[in-house]
């Protein structure tokens, strides 16, 4: 069951443009730990096969990255040893951490994304903003798949004909491929010509276009997106009193725990946990009427 | 006329509006946050291409090559498993932009970018690739309209030059997505770990420019006379 | 009322001598199904396209086209863009977007129609179409039927007047065909819309047209009602022999009175006739043992994805030496997939192919396309890579070190000569079709595999192909066809074979075969079993009809 998924295409974009937007910009350790969490608990709720798959790639990534920061940069006052006359930190290894950290929640809020936003609703949003190119990378989108079929047949042709690109030597294989695309291109630009034709003849350019879409955008959009926008100026607030501010050179600063600061923590977990409650509210709601039927 | 004052604005955008707004950014943004200024950035440098492209009312032609040039380097792909490192992007982008000048190669090479990812999963990274792929076709679009790009020397300066570009521009990135800063040092470490690729992306750009910059252009040229007008 | 008229139309395209179009003068009334017919090069299309302003083609034009009493020319460009709408050959060329909804509402969202009005608009054709079920697919998924469909239906949703297509069903299979064929005449019968149509399915559309027109080099030969073809034209005019078969056998026949053109009416007219044969029997060609098996597959079974389901399963087949054998099925069923698998494109997971009794595997690819077979692609531009004709068979040569007298030998057997300097994309769907074949033919096959070949030609191609494969066939080349096209099977053929859920479930030599098949059988038959036993051709008819008649 996917709830948050039929939300209108503006309220999931601005969901992630602010999500991911304030992710890359926060290094507090307490927003570091909020969005890595929200990112990890959307994955399990949304992609949960391949998001165990995906573990294997993004765990040794995190030490990868949060081991190179110490050996490059060596600033911090607690160090631990030297390395060839340089001091490894302590501050420079938490800091590599949380910049492993975050780059890993904004890769899995970006998986996220690929789920939720698909083409159409991208092509969808970008069409108001510009008809033309929108357009452009919708007839790419329909393209793609044509001619990667077409290929195939390209492909298979042209060895019965002796030109298999897949055995041989390396320039014979080079030979073949840059045949095989020269057929292709030759192909896709003379059936483009009807295409053309087929947009002219259905009044294409006479007037400016409108963008049509099966999207609908109702209240409960209006509600969701009006209380995104809320939550990301207030934690912009946030960013502008220092509350998001943290340092960890020269040394680390300190974690503040006043009730203002922990109003701002709670904003943006409920800024990061919106798509979470309606995955988990759908849910409920479908096993609810799912019993009562 | 008209035409050359959008490629002169588009000029001063990339070389005086660009590197203004990262000077800003790093010097506003004092505490380092390299990672988002830097996407931002790649997303406003799109920008004016885009809206140029809009104001301009394209014909149904003009878009058609373009998406069909596009979807080429995108479903091209396919064929290179037994090529490995060889990708036909920068190739296909240069030699649309050689034949169909500078705004219409920026716009391949960064369409070309967008709808990869929307196959292969959009990241942070890519309003970067958007952003080298579309200048590869930009600068091919304007070495295009000296008529040198007919000639084999300059076509393989070009290849070398546009593997090391997208090497250098990429590793930008990389680095700043290693490390959340961008230090020289890292850069430096960046680059030489990517020689190996950088060689590759060299030598391929070089046999597709080589191979397919002439059947290309010759194809566009006959689409352009049998068709009537293609710009 | 009028609803377009043409005043002394000429057209000539840049760097011709001479006009493609001569004096055209027509008039059409609204609500008329128009078929405008004539063989390829005749300047049926260029005249099509005259009627669409958008897409009249460059050149020089005398003459003058009214629309509704306007002239087209000066015609406001929104009404000349919804007004009159265009369906062309290729389904998937005219698809402009990845969602079927999307391409729906393309010419809406172009004239800057709002969203609520084209919502309402779009739901509207949907329904009318039956497209609600796939509404929300990408336009790649559709079958090839179901994209011309949306094609028309997204025509549709723009509401014009005047409908005009070009060989709409020239791609699509037989079933695909019908139903398109069909839903332009619930169009023209239930909204009113004027439709001119270019089609070469004449056993179908004849009889549903209110006019026909004939073109001949430029000019109109014919205009008038589809049962007076016969009065006008020659009595050897090239047009005979794409008429629909009981047209035909009446003509051969001398018959005389209304025109039959369905297959009702052929079955009445003939039972009319004093032909009284229903005892006699034309002798089975004999079907010897020509040679030795030259290709054999034995139980294959293949599929494309471990975990899908078998495109082929217990597949058995024996082909024979200088044979013409026709595989016939249903679209989609995996025809082509067979053809793949005898070449050995594809490897099956079960069974074994043999090739001169040796298996397929021991062949190395190179000595198994220099000189044992070779299959012409459904497209033949897969094969096309150079600038012209003749630049085309000398790659193919370089490739191959054929001799410059075997292409020689070749350009004159498939009649390319007047073509050598021309772009292989400027040819007709025929030229095409021969070119590729002259190709493949140039390393001399001993077995030709062919997918389609018959798709998307006019009756006067598919008889020069049909030609050109009967030589092949006495110098010795096995030809294996898969095909959707029953008539052509049934000429031609020596031996037919329908593929059905996997494999081969009948085979049999052509007449044989027809006339045991109820359903999937020739016009020519359904008109004539109930006098005649066994005739499956309109000739077979007539030999026939004549030897009982003396």
């Amino acid at each position: 069951m996917k709830a948050f998924e039929t939300f209108h295409p503006i309220v999931l974009f601005s969901f992630f443009v602010a999500t991911i937007g304030l992710s890359m910009i926060f290094m507090h350790p307490v927003y570091l730990t909020i969005t890595i969490f929200s990112a990890i608990s959307l994955n399990i709720a949304l992609r949960r096969q391949l998001f165990f798959k995906d573990w294997k790639l993004y765990v040794p990534l995190f030490f990868l990255m949060a081991i190179i920061n110490p050996m490059i940069s060596h600033n911090g006052q607690l160090v631990l040893l030297y390395v060839n006359g340089n001091a490894i930190t302590v501050e420079a290894i938490l800091y590599g951490i949380a910049i492993a950290t975050m780059i890993v929640a904004i890769m899995l809020w970006f998986s996220c994304y690929n789920v939720m936003m698909t083409s159409d609703k991208f092509i969808y949003l970008f069409g108001k903003v510009s008809p033309a190119l929108s357009l452009t990378l919708s007839i790419s989108l329909r393209l793609v798949p044509r001619f990667k079929h077409q290929l195939t047949q390209i492909v298979q042709a042209q060895k019965v004909i002796g030109m298999d690109f897949t055995t041989g030597s390396l320039w014979h294989r080079i030979k073949c491929t840059v045949r095989i695309l020269s057929i292709l291109i030759t192909w896709a630009l003379d059936n483009a010509i009807d295409t053309a034709d087929s947009m002219k003849a259905r009044g294409y350019g006479v007037k400016k276009r409108t963008a049509f879409s099966i999207f609908i955008f109702e209240r409960r959009d209006g509600f969701v997106l009006a209380m995104i926008i809320l939550l990301f100026f207030s934690n912009l607030v946030a960013s502008f009193i220092g509350t998001t501010t943290y340092y960890f050179y020269p040394t680390f600063g300190a974690v503040k725990w006043d009730m203002t600061s922990i109003l701002f923590y709670i904003s943006y977990v409920i800024l990061l946990s919106i798509p979470l409650v309606f995955e988990i509210w759908g849910a409920l709601k479908w096993r609810s009427l799912k019993s009562t039927m | 006329m008209q035409k050359n004052i959008r490629l002169i604005i588009s000029f001063i955008v990339i070389l005086v509006f660009i590197p203004l707004s990262l000077y800003a950014g790093i010097t506003i943004f004092a505490d380092r946050k390299y990672y988002f200024v830097s996407i931002v950035i790649m997303i406003l440098a799109c920008v004016p291409f885009f809206l140029s492209f809009e104001r301009r009312k394209p014909q149904p032609r003009e878009i058609l090559v373009i998406a069909v040039m596009s979807a080429i380097s995108v479903a091209g792909r396919a064929l290179f498993v037994v090529t490995p490192g060889f990708k036909p992007v920068a190739a296909i982008t240069a030699i649309t932009g050689f034949s169909l000048g500078a705004e219409a190669g920026f716009l391949t090479g960064a369409i070309s970018a967008l709808v990869s990812n929307m196959f292969f999963g959009q990241g942070p990274w890519t309003p970067f690739q958007m952003f080298m792929w579309g200048m590869i076709g930009f600068i091919a679009g304007l070495l295009g309209k000296t008529r040198l790009m007919h000639k084999k020397i300059p076509l393989i300066l070009f290849g070398i030059f546009a593997g090391i570009f997208f090497s250098f521009g990429m590793d930008v990135w990389g680095t700043i997505s290693m490390y959340g800063v961008f230090s020289w040092k890292a850069y430096a470490l960046a680059l030489t770990s990517a020689v190996p690729f950088m060689i590759i992306y060299c030598i391929s750009n070089v046999i597709f420019l080589l191979l397919l910059a002439k059947p290309i252009s010759e194809k566009l040229d006959r689409i352009k006379n049998k068709y009537g007008i293609l710009q | 009322m009028a609803i377009v008229k043409i005043d002394n139309v000429s057209f000539t395209y840049p760097n011709e001598a001479i006009p493609i179009l001569k004096n055209i003068n027509l008039t059409i009334q609204q609500g008329e199904f128009i078929v405008l017919i004539g063989q390829s090069g005749c300047g049926k299309s260029t005249l099509l396209r005259h009627f669409k302003r958008e897409l009249r083609p460059h050149g020089t034009v005398t003459g003058n086209i009214f629309y509704k009493d306007y002239d087209l020319e000066k015609l406001n460009a929104e009404v000349a863009a919804t007004d009159i709408g265009y369906v062309f050959q290729n389904p998937d060329n005219q698809i402009v977007t990845d969602k079927v909804w999307h391409e729906l509402a393309f010419g809406l969202e172009s004239l800057g129609v709002d969203s609520p009005i084209i919502r309402r608009k779009v739901a509207e054709m949907a329904n009318f179409f039956g497209i609600e079920k796939w509404f929300h697919q990408k336009t790649t998924e559709l079958s090839g039927g179901q994209k011309q469909l949306l094609n028309l239906a997204s025509i549709m949703v723009m509401q014009p007047k005047l409908l005009l297509l070009d060989e709409p069903t020239s791609q699509l299979d037989p079933i695909a065909a019908l139903e398109f064929i069909q839903t332009l005449h619930r169009l023209n019968k239930e909204l009113g819309i004027t439709i001119i149509l270019i089609e070469h399915r004449l056993e179908e559309v004849l009889p549903l047209a209110d006019r026909v027109l004939i073109m001949d080099e430029g000019s109109i030969l014919f205009d008038g009602p589809p049962k007076e073809i016969l009065n006008s034209l020659p009595a050897d005019h090239a047009m005979i022999t794409a008429l629909p078969a009981a047209t035909k056998i009446f003509h051969l026949l001398n018959g005389i009175g209304p025109i039959p053109l369905t297959i009702r009416e052929g079955q009445r007219w003939l039972s009319n006739q004093p032909y009284n044969c229903s005892s006699l029997h034309t002798p089975h060609t004999t079907t010897q043992n020509k040679s030795d098996v030259v290709l054999e597959a034995k139980d294959i079974a293949f599929r494309y994805e471990k975990k899908g389901r078998d495109i082929v399963h217990h597949f058995n087949l024996q082909v024979k030496g200088q044979e013409f054998l026709t595989i016939i099925g249903g679209n989609g069923t995996g025809k082509s997939t067979v053809l793949s698998i005898l070449s050995g494109l594809q490897k099956p997971y079960h069974g074994k192919i043999f090739l001169f009794s040796k298996a397929l595997k021991s062949y190395s690819s190179k000595q198994l396309y220099q000189q044992y077979l070779t299959i012409l692609p459904q497209n033949p531009k897969s094969l096309f890579v150079q600038k012209t004709v003749l630049l085309e068979l000398n790659d193919m040569a370089q490739l191959h070190k054929v001799t410059e007298a075997k292409i020689q030998e070749t350009v004159q057997l498939f009649n390319l000569t007047h073509l050598l300097n021309r772009h292989p994309y400027d040819l007709s769907g025929g030229e095409q079709q021969k070119l590729a074949l002259a190709k493949l033919l140039l390393i001399e096959p001993k077995i030709l595999l062919l997918d389609e070949p018959t798709k998307g030609l006019d009756a006067h191609s598919k008889e020069g192909l049909a030609e050109i494969l009967k030589d092949l066939q006495t110098k010795g080349t096995t030809i294996i066809m898969v095909t959707h096209d029953i008539e052509f099977s049934a000429q031609y053929s020596d031996r037919c074979a329908l593929f059905f859920d996997g494999s081969i479930v009948s085979e049999d030599e052509p007449r044989a075969f027809y006339s045991g098949n109820n359903f999937y059988t020739t016009a020519a038959h359904r008109i004539s079993r109930d006098i005649l036993s066994n005739a499956i051709t309109c000739e077979d008819v007539v030999t026939l009809c004549k030897k009982t008649f003396v």
